[in-house]
């Protein structure tokens, strides 16, 4: 998993939105390292996946800020194993959309209102990406039955 | 919720005093689609290697959601099945079932996020999850 190592001096994991936020991080920093490792045609399925991953990063900021909850501390991020090659790039891919829709998913506990909306949207579009990759790796059957279960 | 589909309680033979459950609906919704998917694979055998998965997970989410409402116990003829009869004689081409498959999964989607949005916190990951996987299903059937 690509797992922040928390620089701060956080003293429990984050949960709801905040959860939600760290994993967007992360995949933001993910998508940033696999791209380069790609065919062009998936280089730029990699491009739209970061910039959709920015955009829900965008929301959840303003909106955590807008609630006065504590901005999530940066961490160092790491990639699970190294990716010298287009087969680890899209094996990460897979696994930061997995880790993606698990947090959303498990948000949707958490929230309600236009938030769960938002969250079940989230998992949703992991779901999608995450076929996508396991398509591109040539993986059969390229779904989950559940997506996000871990 | 449950107010709002005080109109369907004759969903069974009526010996049952409880009410129904808001996921009645989307139950009798997922059994179609495995009826849907049943057909489609009788109907083109080409397409089985494509379609076996997807008619597991439709079959999957039955029985999760059985297990939510608590009628774990599968019956003979799962309530709201609805078997789709082939369009007259012609044989529809390969295309024309995917198609509708996209279809019916965009339609489950949307019946899986409505049924999301309105559940307990309980419910929710469960009903996002089945909501993720038809959307999911929409591309593999492009």
């Amino acid at each position: 998993m690509i797992n922040p190592t928390p620089t701060g001096t956080a003293t429990s994991a984050p949960t709801g939105l905040a959860a939600a936020l760290a994993a967007e991080q992360a995949a933001i920093f993910a998508y940033g390292l696999l791209g380069a490792w790609l065919p062009e045609e998936e280089a730029e399925a990699a491009r739209q996946a970061e910039a959709a991953h920015r955009d829900r990063r965008d929301v959840l900021l303003t909106t955590l800020a807008d609630r006065g909850e504590p901005p999530v501390t940066g961490g160092i991020y790491q990639a699970p194993f190294p990716v010298t090659g287009p087969d680890q790039a899209r094996e990460l891919a897979i696994l930061v959309e997995e880790r993606v829709a698990a947090v959303w998913r498990a948000t949707l506990a958490d929230v309600t209102g236009e938030d769960r909306r938002m969250a079940v949207a989230a998992l949703v579009d992991a779901a999608v990406r995450a076929t996508g990759w396991r398509q591109a790796a040539g993986m059969d059957p390229a779904t989950v039955p559940f997506p996000g279960a871990t | 919720m449950v107010a709002g589909l005080a109109g369907c309680t004759d969903w069974q033979d009526g010996s049952d005093p409880s009410p129904p459950d808001p996921l009645e609906p989307l139950l009798a919704a997922t059994s179609t689609l495995v009826s849907r998917y049943e057909q489609a694979i009788a109907e083109v055998p080409a397409l089985a290697d494509r379609l076996t998965p997807l008619l597991a997970t439709h079959q999957e989410h039955v029985r999760v959601i059985r297990a939510m409402i608590g009628r774990p116990e599968p019956s003979a003829t799962p309530d709201g099945m609805q078997w789709v009869e082939p369009s007259e004689t012609a044989e529809r081409s390969e295309e024309d079932v995917l198609a509708e498959l996209r279809a019916a999964e965009e339609a489950g989607q949307q019946a899986a996020t409505d049924a999301c949005l309105a559940a307990p916190p309980d419910r929710a990951p469960l009903l996002g999850s089945i909501a993720a996987a038809r959307a999911s299903h929409q591309v593999v059937l492009r």
